[in-house]
């Protein structure tokens, strides 16, 4: 995938989400301006990020869609329910334009027949009012008045010295002045060219608006032409055109390069990136067109710099040196050895400046340090008393231990994100399964704000996502039964994050009809999840926990939605990989809460390492309860496995050389030193050679070919450079 | 008048044509949207009226006296038909 596409992928994603979101808020509040403003932004950029890659069909689409919203934003028209309905349906085809993107690593090439559906869904859309005609020249083509001005007039170029672009203000003739009578007054004037960009036709005409510009071509320096238009207002645009005897570049190849130069010097931020993308390529073609094949190549190189910076002015200095010859790598000096390295889109991290800057500083701090051992080591060379040295080195470490402290915190704090960032696709989402179903919802988000690790937060979006189905499509009652218990017809979903303590907790809350006891007593036993005296003995709260248990789904009929057969038993294995665990509190006839507990982050655990059969492991803290010294005739068989009592409870043994299929070092000794876990609620003993000391570790998740291994849930390096396992002390007892 | 319709159907341009004109144009043009428009008497034409021209996509038909309107403008209309 080359770099365009990467970059392409990740703003349009971006730019894809926001106008979801503005859309969703529109719906509610047709006439908020400011979300009018950046859904159009968000449309307009995308457009121009589809032209930096060269994606024509999405380009079409999107500026259809963008007409029409340009009109909204103007005041002729308003937000309808139809516009919403086609801008999601536009945002949809560009999804899946991205996801194809995504896999191939190219524009998709049949594209044109979605495109054309969008654009008729929005020529529909624009019809619905007057003629709107041509369109004002886009900011983006502003440059191109120069090539307009001199397409078949190569005899008039070769003679003049200036060309210029005139934009009078609208308000001009009702000040009494007459740009072209300003316009005549040019010395040398050879060509002029008039361009309307008002609303087209004669009965859409404000004859006392001035809406023209005026290019030219003439024989005055740039000075000459400037001091013609003084005291004029309007906007003024002047390109210098060089004696072209002596140049090798071809007048019109040299208008198109400073057509370039001009685009750049535009001051505005939007489509920058798209602006900078075209003017760079038009300048590496032209290039390229002359037969300047190493110049080309240059200014590809530099386009790629300058992109990564969005230096617009960098470019532009480049096409200048170029326009007058000098070799373009005088400003690009640097930009082979210093061309980025390129990043997979999908492990880019998006952080706050303010925690590299947290970074920054503290880099500082530990230079400081470093210096002091420095310090140190050269008073005890010069003999100094050994106490003086030690007590030196005793307060430095202090202060190391500080810092190291403090940089594992901002280093941790930079894998912190919004919940924000998997919350705001759900809006969405739940607007659709509601419309599917029929039955209306509100969702509202709470805490969005809330921060968890990234792979926290990315791993959230699938089960939550089902949690989300199942309260519309299970929890919510049909609209009828809904009337009959006296509820507003519009149901209430909230989705809702808080920290607390060393944990977040992320809820999904319905205000439907809680969960049937009874019917998951009755599914549980026809299911083969329990048998039925058991299920008799269970208390109603574990009963509303079955609908965890794997192959379990309380869906009578099952729906497009839910109910293929994936039950909550997902959700539950989805958080459970992360760390986290899944509740459920159900209010007969009120709702239903799924409350999903998952750690801050899970970067940093504290560790007990154990040795067993000459290795060193580490089990999570948090899962040991205690340790204990077992006499080995206390330690009874169970079957094939062995249990001990502890404080009257019968606690299962596992052997860890054992249970992970390493040889058993010889039992020595009287006592079995037992690790006491508990996992899941439940206590188990886990024999090991010897108990080790407790640590913090930055645990790293097993990725590869060992992601899905079972029983570890990581690994870190010790001190000594050897690698130390962390187990899954649950997976351990399954 | 320096924008009147004559009777032969034709919309002339005689003399200088102030701002005013424009407004007098535009409705001679939204009246009679197929006439001949004649500037072979024009001397000066302001930019508001020039614009009516330009949104009509009119070119009118003679040689004016004054050199900008003739030599550049007229030129510059048909140019915009592109």
């Amino acid at each position: 995938m080359n770099e365009f596409i990467e970059q392409f992928l990740l703003e349009a994603r971006e730019l894809v989400e926001q106008a979801t979101d503005d859309l969703l808020a529109l719906e509610e509040r047709a006439a908020d301006a400011n979300r009018i403003d950046s859904l159009f932004r968000a449309f307009h950029t995308l457009k121009g990020a589809a032209g930096i890659v060269d994606f024509l069909a999405m380009g079409r689409a999107l500026h259809a869609a963008e007409e029409v919203l340009s009109e909204v934003r103007g005041g002729s028209k308003t937000v309808s329910p139809k516009l919403v309905n086609d801008g999601l349906a536009c945002v949809d085809q560009v999804i899946r334009w991205l996801d194809e993107m995504q896999t191939n690593g190219q524009t998709p090439t049949n594209a044109d027949a979605a495109a054309d559906e969008i654009v008729r869904r929005f020529m529909a859309e624009a019809n619905s009012l007057a003629d709107t005609g041509k369109n004002a020249p886009d900011d983006a083509e502003l440059g191109s008045w120069l090539k307009r001005l001199c397409a078949d007039r190569g005899e008039d170029v070769a003679q003049s010295r200036s060309a210029f672009c005139f934009r009078p203000d609208a308000e001009a003739f009702f000040r009494g002045e007459d740009p072209l009578a300003v316009v005549a007054r040019i010395p040398g004037l050879r060509a002029v060219d008039l361009a309307w960009r008002g609303m087209s036709g004669l009965e859409n005409m404000d004859p006392f608006s001035c809406a023209v510009d005026i290019a030219g071509l003439a024989d005055a320096t740039e000075d000459e032409v400037r001091a013609t238009f003084d005291g004029i207002v309007g906007r003024l645009e002047i390109v210098d055109l060089p004696d072209l005897a002596t140049s090798q570049i071809p007048p019109q190849a040299r208008l198109v390069l400073q057509g370039q130069v001009l685009l750049l010097q535009e001051g505005h931020l939007e489509g920058k990136a798209g602006r900078l993308a075209a003017a760079g390529r038009v300048a590496s073609n032209v290039l390229r067109h002359l037969g300047m094949v190493a110049s080309a190549s240059e200014m590809d190189a530099i386009l790629v710099e300058c992109l990564a910076d969005e230096d617009a002015a960098k470019l532009a200095a480049a096409i200048e040196n170029v326009i007058e010859e000098k070799p373009a790598n005088q400003i690009a000096g640097s930009v082979d050895s210093a061309r980025p390295n390129q990043i997979p889109a999908s492990r880019v991290l998006r952080v706050d400046a303010a925690r590299i800057d947290a970074l920054v500083n503290l880099t500082g701090e530990l230079t400081v340090v470093k210096n002091a051992y420095g310090h140190i080591a050269a008073l005890a060379q010069s003999g100094a008393e050994p106490k003086d040295i030690v007590a030196n080195l005793r307060a430095q470490q202090a202060l190391f231990d500080r810092l190291v402290g403090e940089l594992q915190r901002a280093v941790l704090q930079i894998r912190v994100l919004p919940l924000r960032q998997v919350f705001q696709r759900f809006p969405r989402q739940a607007r659709e399964i509601s419309t599917n179903l029929g039955k209306p919802v509100k969702f509202v988000t709470e805490g969005d704000d809330t921060e968890a690790d990234a792979t926290i937060v990315e791993s959230l979006f699938e089960p939550l996502l089902h949690v989300i189905r199942n309260a519309i499509d299970h929890g919510i009652e049909a609209p009828a039964r809904r009337h009959e218990r006296g509820k507003p017809p519009t149901a209430a979903v909230t989705l809702r994050a808080r920290r607390h303590l060393e944990n977040v907790i992320v809820e999904v809350e319905d205000d439907g009809g809680g969960i049937d006891v009874d019917r998951v007593r009755e599914v549980a036993i026809a299911r083969n999840v329990l048998s039925s005296d058991v299920v008799a003995k269970m208390a109603d709260a574990e009963v509303v926990a079955l609908i965890f248990a794997p192959g379990f789904s309380t869906a009578s009929e099952v729906t497009g939605l839910s109910g293929r057969g994936v039950g909550m038993d997902s959700v539950k294995t989805a958080v459970e990989r992360v760390g986290g665990n899944v509740t459920v509190d159900s209010r007969p006839g009120q709702g239903t809460t799924i409350r999903l507990t998952l750690p801050f982050t899970v970067m940093m655990t504290r560790v007990m390492t154990v040795e067993a059969a000459g290795q060193v492991f580490g089990f999570p803290l948090d899962t040991v309860v205690e340790t204990a010294a077992v006499a080995r005739e206390h330690l009874v068989s169970i079957g094939l496995g062995r249990a001990f009592v502890l404080r009257d409870r019968t606690v299962p043994l596992v052997d860890l050389a054992a249970s992970l299929g390493l040889a058993r070092s010889a039992q020595s000794g009287g006592e079995a030193k037992v690790v006491v876990t508990s996992a899941a609620g439940q206590l188990g003993g886990i024999e090991v050679d010897r108990l080790g000391e407790r640590m913090d570790v930055m645990l790293k998740p097993m990725d590869g070919l060992l992601k899905n291994m079972r029983g570890v849930a990581g690994t870190t390096l010790l001190g000594d450079g050897r690698v130390l396992i962390v187990l899954d002390v649950q997976e351990l007892f399954q | 008048m320096t924008v009147r319709l004559d009777d032969d159907g034709t919309i002339r341009l005689v003399n200088d044509c102030p701002a005013e004109d424009a407004e007098s144009l535009l409705q001679l043009l939204l009246e009679h949207p197929g006439s001949r428009i004649d500037w072979n008497l024009c001397r000066g034409a302001h930019t508001s009226v020039i614009q009516v021209l330009l949104v009509a996509s009119r070119a009118p038909a003679g040689s004016p006296p004054d050199a900008f309107l003739g030599n550049l403008i007229g030129p510059a209309l048909v140019r915009s038909r592109r």
